[in-house]
């Protein structure tokens, strides 16, 4: 596909183009996996941290893991005065399914519980390439399951939960809505995709025209597929529950609320996905923002956009759980 | 296409079906376009009206036509006090056909009070008497007026949007390729509700609206026969005609599309909106769930109407340099 590639920083308001021009220009290197852990996490260090909400209790567990797999860490995020029972959001991290961990959210995640009076959850999902499809969605399902119908230690009332992640965790909990619709055990109340990485055919417009390494390129994305799927990306037979934008069949699924900036080289597969949910009757809500790239909101916290951005997010998420935004999460 | 028709009812909360459900559901009869548009305005003067908010002044005025044509009339919404030198120009729906002023009256005077800015309206010509581009040059010559009005109205030139629903957000798409391509009149915005942009009426949601409560796939097909003199889907439209069919849409100017998910647009917006991004131009795209065509004008107290009449006011003050008040 011949495309232009798009100039990312031109198009970025103020507050976006300081942060973005700041990114080192270096492409990731993919061939040195846990080089480039330490590299990613390093580069995010950098930026200026969100601050952590007041009074909200962070702590870790562990919860029994897929069948035959080993206990999964759940990180959990405890507003004061979470009710009885609680709704909750259970949070999955991006990273192309090879980066990030459970707390590289922090403030997002705490920001969600503060704001809701929700508990937030986020999960330790084993990462490719080293576990390929099917473990790290498995390891979603086992968290999920485990929040839903365990019922031990927190209380949560399992028809409002939702299931809600980014880049990578917005295919894991599509994926994971997938896998729980077609298993029945439990179903998220709402799925939140953001910017989720859905196609592993990249073959897509805009997939062809963000090339740029500051962001979520092409690159990127081609070998993080690759590594979810063990080389394997764009070949024939793969899954709808490791690729969802090759799902036949999306009747049945929860709500989605999904929302990707127009400077996201996912942007097309977003847009196509949540076209495919409503052409098979689920109830979906989309919002294309200009002048957002991959994953800007979550990193660029401060900027109007992404304040913007996370209050729509927020207010799906009440609506979803039907729970009201605390005052000081307001536009 | 086969395509199973969407039950819109099933899909709408407690406050939307109320309303929807007690919709009259007898087709449009398109072969009667007086009694059509009779019983639209019927329909209007049965429904309660709420006052217009007594902030905003509301005139009328004659402006020179296109070239041979009459002169349109175009009403003004101008805030009493703390005008800023921003402007909306809107264009109402009806699917260019039905429609007039009176039916944005509240939405418009709403707009002005709300972001303290000049909103217009233009009566343009409807079809099937005045078929394309007779609607849309009068659109343009309404335009053409305003940015030459500019400074005696105090408004920045910069700082003009387009706007419009429906059949109106036809004609403001189509306004501002029309006006990117005569080079003359750069409009800083395009505000599109649930535009109608495609006269093949191809795409799957446009054969799975099929409920005549609404702008149902009957209706879409005669409006858009009479707006391109019963040549809708021929191969020869121009993108001046059904912004769809556009293939040069850079240098445009940012656009906001917002569209319920129950609306027989669906597919043809989010195309619209892809496609402009993809020609660089800066889009912004809601969908929002359990909305039908018209349905926050007509369950405007509904929390999602709310909610949709906000995220507007909102990306119109942003986009204008002015932030929507209470």
């Amino acid at each position: 596909m011949d495309i232009e590639a798009i100039d990312i920083s031109s198009r970025l308001d103020e507050e976006h183009r300081r942060v973005f021009d700041s990114l080192p220009m270096t492409a990731r290197d993919w061939s040195d996996i846990p080089a480039l852990r330490e590299w990613t996490a390093a580069e995010r260090a950098k930026l200026p941290a969100a601050p952590m909400p007041q009074d909200v209790e962070v702590s870790n567990r562990l919860v029994p893991g897929p069948p035959g797999g080993p206990d999964l860490g759940l990180r959990a995020y405890r507003p004061r005065g979470l009710p009885e029972p609680a709704a909750a959001v259970y949070w999955i991290h991006g990273g192309g399914t090879v980066l990030g961990q459970a707390d590289m959210n922090d403030p997002y995640c705490a920001n969600i519980a503060a704001a809701l009076g929700v508990l937030v959850t986020s999960v330790e999902y084993r990462r490719a390439p080293e576990h390929p499809f099917p473990i790290p969605l498995e390891d979603c399902y086992a968290g999920f399951k485990w929040l839903a119908l365990s019922g031990a230690e927190f209380s949560i009332d399992r028809d409002r939960i939702a299931v809600a992640g980014i880049s990578a965790g917005g295919l894991l909990s599509a994926g994971l809505s997938l896998l729980a619709r077609d298993r029945g055990e439990f179903l998220p109340c709402l799925q939140l995709l953001n910017a989720p990485m859905l196609n592993d055919r990249a073959d897509t417009r805009s997939s062809h025209a963000v090339l740029d390494p500051r962001t979520w390129d092409r690159d990127s994305n081609l070998a993080a597929w690759n590594a979810y799927l063990e080389g394997n990306a764009g070949g024939a037979g793969i899954s709808s529950y490791a690729a969802p934008a090759r799902a036949a069949e999306l009747a049945g699924l929860p709500p989605a609320y999904v929302n990707v900036g127009d400077l996201d080289g996912l942007l097309d597969e977003v847009i196509a996905y949540a076209q495919a949910m409503s052409h098979a009757g689920v109830p979906v809500e989309l919002h294309v923002y200009p002048g957002a790239y991959h994953g800007s909101a979550i990193s660029i916290p401060d900027a109007a956009l992404s304040r913007r951005w996370i209050a729509d997010e927020l207010a799906a998420l009440g609506r979803a759980l039907g729970v009201q935004r605390a005052p000081e999460a307001a536009r | 296409m086969e395509v199973k028709p969407i039950d819109i009812s099933a899909r709408l909360d407690a406050e939307h079906r109320a309303v929807f459900d007690a919709l009259p559901r007898e087709p449009s009869d398109w072969s009667d376009i007086p009694a059509l548009r009779a019983r639209f305005k019927a329909d209007r003067a049965a429904a309660p009206q709420p006052p217009l908010p007594a902030t905003v002044e509301i005139c009328d005025r004659r402006l020179p036509g296109p070239a041979g044509a009459p002169d349109p009339r175009l009403r003004l919404y101008s805030p009493r006090t703390g005008r800023g030198p921003a402007a909306l120009y809107w264009i109402h729906g009806g699917g260019t056909v039905i429609g007039d002023l009176e039916m944005n009256d509240h939405y418009c005077a709403n707009i002005a009070d709300r972001l303290g800015i000049l909103v217009t309206s233009i009566d343009y010509r409807l079809a099937p008497e005045h078929p394309f581009p007779a609607g849309l040059e009068d659109c343009y010559a309404g335009l053409e007026w305003l940015f030459a009005s500019a400074d005696g109205l105090g408004i920045d030139s910069g700082r003009i949007a387009v706007g419009g629903g429906s059949a109106g957000g036809l004609l403001a798409a189509a306004l501002a390729i029309l006006a990117r391509d005569r080079g003359r009149l750069r409009p800083c915005f395009q505000l599109l509700v649930y535009p109608m942009l495609d006269d093949r009426n191809a795409t799957r949601s446009s054969h799975a609206i099929t409920d005549p409560r609404v702008w149902d796939r009957a209706s879409s097909l005669a409006a858009w026969d009479a707006y391109l003199e019963g040549r809708a889907g021929a191969a020869d439209i121009p993108a001046h005609a059904a912004p769809a069919r556009a293939t040069e849409l850079a240098g445009l100017p940012p656009a906001f599309i917002n569209v319920g998910d129950l609306d027989l647009f669906l597919d043809e917006d989010i195309a619209y909106a892809q496609a402009l991004s993809a020609a660089g131009v800066p889009v912004e795209l809601h969908v929002y769930p359990g909305a039908y065509h018209g349905s926050p004008g007509a369950v405007p107290d509904a929390e999602l109407s709310r909610r949709w009449i906000a995220d507007e006011l909102d990306a119109l003050g942003r986009a204008l340099g002015v932030p929507a008040g209470d």
